[in-house]
């Protein structure tokens, strides 16, 4: 027997960040017994491959206050967890190389502004003092929020993974999930590379390959897998404090608590998880210019390693949480678009909702897989879906 | 090549000077081995371990350039070379007592989080201690701009030692006209091939479609100029180098690797050392004594010392110690002594010295082999990862091959297999099906064994796993309680191994320790996936490269 029971009430597939919280809420509320499934080895995926950058700001109301009730456990976490993960809030910095990337940022500023963050809008010389070295005229302002940060990913994967099974999660690592089985139009069960689970409920958290499994389990789905890379480089003193983020290319960097600077650049890639989480030329020519361009100064600086992740995105760049219409059971928690680990906590809580069959304060029309059932089918929307 | 000491530069601001061709770590060695840098973290004293431009232990700052790897930099007169990471000065440095008041080390995972109110004083002063080098200023980037490098060749062959050079003679007979890739500094020419010296093979993805013999390799010529070459084939050709050693006080200035000894004896000069104790029995312990025999007190050795060795040694005087366990080198800012323990009666002795050279395991440079998604195999003779390869040196992928020691190759073979895989480079046939050969001298060791005894020494906890990254033994042990398990994950709890020399100096140990503390076979440990560059490489050099999107690969 692979599993230590032979049926769960709930199998959440997927130990990254949202996997694991959503795990957590549930123990919590008595949602139990619950089984995490997952591929790989513990922070194999993302979760363990992203860049450490939380924000709040955001172009919609409703994802700002996800932010920013995720912000708020974060800054709990090393109590509630027992694990420090460094969370530092010195800042997001969005920049913009022209007048119309600054109105679209000032846009986003007035959003988040009203909803009670104190974000601020940034001349080319504010933007100077918050990056020292900048190229002159490299960006005409930007916005910034100190109350954004950066944090060590690692330990907030080990912490809540602690967390749950000291509350009696089962874990199961190095399973992969193949599909549901159907019984009366209802989710019965859990197929996996280490056989069949039965269990009503199965929350797909599955990041990157969280578009296979609904689709393994009979359900079109528009959610796809993009390889993202991201580079670290040789530690040094601190010099940066903000995350810096770029609007026209999504060139955006941090300096880690251990003084790498950490940071990666939009690329267009081939969609699906093949070739696998690896690492181009391009990406390293095309990263080592931009930051260079930007901040002459790092040019000497060693890279010391590169790797990449995959995105989950979804065509409006929205998260996908809740109970699909059309198989009673499947719960989403998927189609982060890069951005799982920022806003985790406070999506998990309501993902473990939907599980339970509980109604979540989520709007339907930004989160509800719903929305992607419409007649007319949600357009791609470009957004400032970085860092 | 070492003339007359004539290039003035500054050291700390007091004039030195180096001999034309003499790097600034050999300038700085005159009479012994020196204090150069405190590790990341706890501060402790750390001198030059590699010799060979990747560990930690002699990065110094040259003219605002940080990280500067002071084994792999030639000064120029007028030059600054000032010292990083400790204050006043890596002699004394305050931050040393961090690592006296802790000796057990801190907990960064767990510690540090309460208060919560003081969490933010405690990130500004872990932050503050973090990095080695203040950041360049932009002088020191436009000092190094250069024109990339282009070449597009039949074949690449990356190494330009023995092994690389009998190849490229081997394929400049059939007509064959390689670019040779060397890491040296002056590296030895090959007639009929272009050579390009100074520069490191950092990335080498397999071709963007599978079978299709079409290779981009990024590299970087010192001290930043961007390298790319487009080949047909590529033989990899890097050699070994000399593995670390667990025991307290294993990166302290003094202890250096038989690769850091050999490259700071220089024939006109004598070394920077009077009464080494050489760890290890066979042909690299030879290979040292040859070369610096006479600064040579003793002998240790984990297992038996071959015959010859103990010829060379008895011709000087010099003490044996065979079946030794390791477990101290002491000395707070150079070695002073070593302490051993005999593995048979349980005997300590203790020996003056002040130097300790490791040559007791040469494990294979295949690092640029992860990267292409090569089938790797566990040697466990050496206690590490190597290509399989078939008699021609073909690997898994088509038009890469090994040559030399990192396919299992004895030197007395190399002309013989150059031969061969020169013809499978003509052909342009696809890879033979590959079968590990067995790697020269792959004599059963007891390396397993004798790390089994160092983890019941008390107070081991305490040594230093990975130097780059200030990781302990302890840390390791922790991981493992907790139930992380296997090299990857341990890897991401407790850091070991994201340093700067990319795992080289902590990966051989922490894969034999971790078979122990798990209790299963190395090769189930698994291996850290070895990301590329697999030397750093400035983002200079990159950035001076134009970028092509569509044609490359991507590393597994």
């Amino acid at each position: 027997m692979t599993f230590a029971r032979d049926s769960y009430r709930t199998v959440v597939v997927g130990a990254g960040i949202v996997g694991l919280f959503t795990a957590y809420h549930l123990a919590r509320a008595g949602g139990g017994p619950v089984l995490v499934v997952d591929r790989g080895f513990l922070s194999s995926g993302a979760s363990g491959r992203n860049g450490g950058g939380v924000r709040q700001q955001w172009e919609t109301r409703g994802t700002v206050r996800l932010a920013r009730e995720s912000v708020q456990a974060y800054r709990r976490f090393g109590l509630e967890f027992g694990f420090n993960i460094w969370f530092r809030q010195t800042g997001y910095l969005f920049l913009a190389e022209n007048e119309g990337e600054l109105a679209r940022l000032r846009a986003v500023h007035s959003l988040v502004a009203s909803e009670g963050l104190p974000s601020k809008v940034l001349d080319a010389d504010g933007v100077a003092r918050l990056v020292d070295g900048i190229a002159p005229g490299a960006a005409v302002g930007g916005t910034y929020l100190e109350s954004d940060g950066t944090l060590y990913p690692f330990p907030a994967v080990w912490g809540v993974y602690e967390a749950i099974r000291s509350l009696g999660v089962d874990v199961a690592l190095g399973v992969e999930a193949l599909g549901v089985e159907v019984r009366d139009g209802k989710v019965a069960g859990l197929h996996t590379s280490k056989g069949t689970v039965a269990t009503p409920t199965v929350v797909n958290a599955a990041g990157g390959w969280s578009g296979d499994l609904s689709r393994r389990s009979g359900l079109e789905v528009p959610n796809v897998a993009t390889r993202h890379e991201i580079l670290a480089t040789e530690a040094l003193k601190p010099f940066l404090d903000p995350m810096v983020v770029r609007v026209s290319d999504g060139l955006y960097f941090s300096q880690s608590m251990r003084g790498e600077v950490i940071g990666g650049l939009a690329l267009p890639h081939r969609p699906g998880t093949s070739p696998g989480a690896g690492s181009s030329p391009a990406f390293l020519t095309a990263m080592a210019r931009a930051l260079v361009g930007l901040l002459p100064r790092l040019g000497p600086v060693g890279v010391l390693r590169a790797w990449s992740g995959f995105y989950d995105d979804t065509p409006d760049g929205f998260p996908v949480i809740g109970e699909d219409p059309r198989l009673p059971g499947f719960i989403h928690g998927n189609g982060f678009g890069g951005h799982g680990f920022m806003l985790a906590p406070a999506t998990a809580r309501r993902i473990a909702l939907a599980a339970l069959g509980q109604p979540t304060d989520l709007d339907p029309a930004q989160f509800s897989p719903k929305r992607f059932l419409a007649p007319s089918p949600v357009a791609p929307v470009e957004r400032l879906q970085l860092g | 090549m070492v003339g007359e000491p004539d290039r003035q530069f500054s050291f700390r601001g007091r004039p030195r000077a180096a001999r034309d061709g003499e790097t600034l770590l050999s300038a700085l060695s005159t009479d012994r081995i020196p204090l150069l840098h405190r590790s990341i973290q706890y501060h402790r004293p750390q001198g030059p371990l590699c010799g060979i431009g990747h560990c930690t232990g002699c990065l110094v700052r040259v003219n605002d350039r940080p990280n500067v790897r002071a084994c792999r930099y030639e000064p120029a007169s007028g030059d600054s070379v000032t010292t990083e990471n400790a204050w006043p000065s890596p002699t004394w440095d305050l931050l040393g007592a961090i690592g006296l008041l802790m000796p057990g080390g801190v907990d960064t995972l767990h510690g540090l989080r309460r208060p919560a109110f003081a969490t933010s004083l405690y990130q500004r002063f872990v932050r503050r201690l973090a990095g080695t080098g203040e950041p360049p200023t932009e002088a020191a980037f436009r000092a190094l701009s250069a024109p990339s490098v282009e070449r597009s060749s039949e074949v690449v062959v990356i190494g330009a030692g023995e092994a690389g050079r009998a190849v490229v003679t081997a394929l400049v007979t059939r007509g064959i006209r390689p670019v040779i890739l060397e890491r040296d500094l002056h590296p030895l020419t090959v007639p009929g091939a272009e050579l390009l010296g100074a520069t490191s093979a950092v990335f080498l993805p397999p071709p963007a479609e599978a079978g299709e013999r079409r290779f981009t390799l990024l590299a970087f010529r010192e001290p930043a100029q961007g390298v790319r070459v487009d080949a047909g084939s590529v033989v990899v050709a890097t050699g070994g180098y000399d593995a670390s050693l667990l025991f307290a006080g294993n990166d302290r200035p003094g202890v250096i690797t038989a690769d850091a000894a050999l490259s700071l004896t220089a024939p006109s000069r004598s070394p920077p050392f009077r009464r080494a104790v050489v760890v290890g029995g066979s042909r690299r312990a030879a290979e040292v004594l040859g070369a610096c025999g006479d600064s040579v007190e003793a002998v240790v050795a984990p297992g038996e010392i071959r015959p010859d060795v103990v010829r060379a040694a008895s011709d000087r005087g010099i003490l044996l110690y065979p079946r030794s366990l390791l477990l101290r080198a002491d000395g707070r800012k150079q070695v002073r002594s070593v302490q051993l323990r005999d593995r048979n009666g349980g005997t300590k002795t203790r020996i003056m010295c002040d130097a300790v050279i490791l040559a007791h395991r040469r494990v294979p440079h295949a690092q640029l082999f992860f990267q292409t998604g090569a089938k790797m195999a566990w040697r466990a003779g050496v206690g590490a990862y190597a290509p399989t390869v078939g008699p021609d040196g073909a690997t898994s992928i088509a038009g890469l091959f090994a040559a030399g020691s990192v396919a299992g190759v004895g030197p007395s073979e190399f002309a013989v297999h150059a031969e061969l895989i020169a013809d499978a480079v003509a052909r342009g046939s696809s890879p033979s099906q590959p079968a590990t050969s067995p790697l020269a001298e792959e004599a059963p060791t007891e390396l397993i064994g004798y790390y089994r005894e160092l983890l019941r020494v008390p107070g081991h906890g305490r040594w230093v796993a990975c130097p780059c990254v200030d990781v302990l033994v302890s840390e390791v042990e922790r991981a493992v309680r907790s139930d992380y398990r296997g090299i990857e994950v341990v890897k991401r709890y407790s850091g070991l191994g994201s340093g700067i020399c990319q795992g080289r100096y902590c990966l051989p140990d922490a894969l034999l320790l971790l078979s122990i503390l798990e209790g299963r076979p190395p090769a189930e440990v698994g291996y850290i996936t070895q990301r590329p560059p697999v030397v750093p490489i400035p983002l200079a050099a990159l950035a001076s490269l134009p970028i092509r999107p569509a044609a490359e690969g991507v590393s597994p």
